[in-house]
């Protein structure tokens, strides 16, 4: 009795910690990684972003994914990586008016990624 | 493909804890819904183990859960008894003093030739040979034989009427018309073979009849020309 209310409670600590802990690390590193994506897209705008911008925050990006594959499914890391690289090659070719709708998908990714990890009616079924 | 091998290895080793933390009954005679849990769990941990592209977290979590699942369920079916009946059933006692109970029987989804297929299985092979039979809620089956069963045992009975109707591949057995076993009826007092619940025949001329709602009788006949199988 009390080593199966143990286990149960020891298992459900884990698996609520381990949600808890989810959602606030994934929503961070992606409210994170939207603002450096918010300011590359307004000097974008401006017309002087450069390659180093565009690979600095590449380089963010290429961080934080080592952690993220251990929590979100591999595929949505890939959209990220490809509309990057997209956006890298643009930006370093001074190509700005292809880049910025790139950078607003990403901008987009950003903010919709975590939603789809909330524990919501529209994710549950 | 060493990913692939690598995520199968952590997946074994986490099952490998969590069935042994859920007990032996997970191994052996199970529940239903220790076979639930069963059956999703090998589902559940196959997807992300073979995927690569879903984070190995997600098998591990799942199991996880249904861990957490099967030992409520368990504390629940253990402490709270109204709970169990509806949590794990209850046993039916298909077979009592009387013959056999058709409304469990049908309450289980089951008919006389499982029952009888069950009682074969059990050893038992004259629905004579028992006092009771019952189906355990975990699905195995229990048979309390007469005391001297065995000699009632001489020759292997056939179905000849099951729920009312005729079995014609074990009339062709006895080699015997359904005009004989009509026959048979008539003298016992039933007018319609659908009134019939159970009907069988050995090879020494014993017969195991059973009405609908009625109690079962055993009587003997005579085979024309001194037949026997």
């Amino acid at each position: 009795m009390v080593k199966s209310l143990t286990s149960i409670l020891v298992a459900l600590a884990l698996l609520v910690g381990a949600g808890i802990f989810e959602w606030f690390y994934v929503t961070d590193q992606f409210d994170d990684f939207g603002k450096e994506i918010h300011s590359l897209m307004i000097k974008t705008e401006n017309e002087t972003a450069n390659g180093e911008d565009a690979r600095a925050v590449q380089a963010s990006w290429e961080h934080r994914k080592e952690n993220l594959h251990i929590w979100i499914p591999h595929n949505d890391i890939t959209r990220v990586d490809d509309y990057l690289s997209e956006t890298v090659r643009l930006i370093a070719e001074k190509n700005y008016a292809l880049a910025l709708p790139k950078l607003e998908i990403l901008s987009h990714l950003c903010e919709t990624i975590p939603g789809t990890y909330e524990p919501g009616l529209e994710n549950i079924f | 493909m060493v990913l692939v091998m690598i995520r199968t290895a952590i997946i074994f080793l986490a099952l490998l804890i969590i069935m042994r933390l859920m007990g032996k009954r997970q191994i052996g005679e199970m529940q239903p819904f220790e076979l639930v849990i069963t059956l999703l769990i090998a589902e559940l941990v196959c997807i992300p183990m073979a995927d690569s592209s879903i984070p190995l977290l997600y098998g591990i979590i799942s199991v996880v859960t249904l861990f957490v699942l099967h030992e409520t369920v368990t504390l629940l079916d253990l402490k709270v008894k109204p709970l169990k009946s509806f949590i794990s059933g209850k046993p039916s006692v298909v077979v009592n003093k009387n013959g056999i109970d058709d409304y469990q029987l049908k309450k289980n989804n089951l008919d006389v030739s499982d029952l009888i297929e069950s009682l074969r299985s059990a050893g038992y092979f004259s629905l004579d040979a028992i006092d009771y039979a019952l189906y355990e809620s975990n699905g195995t089956f229990s048979a309390l034989p007469k005391q001297d069963y065995e000699q009632t045992q001489t020759s292997l009975p056939l179905v000849i009427v099951d729920n009312g109707k005729y079995d014609g591949k074990n009339l062709k057995i006895t080699g015997l018309g359904q005009e004989f076993f009509d026959e048979i009826l008539k003298k016992q007092g039933v007018k319609d073979v659908k009134k019939v619940l159970v009907l069988t025949a050995d090879g020494t001329g014993k017969m195991y009849l059973q009405i609908k709602n009625e109690k079962f009788r055993t009587f003997q006949a005579e085979y024309p020309g001194g037949k026997t199988w």
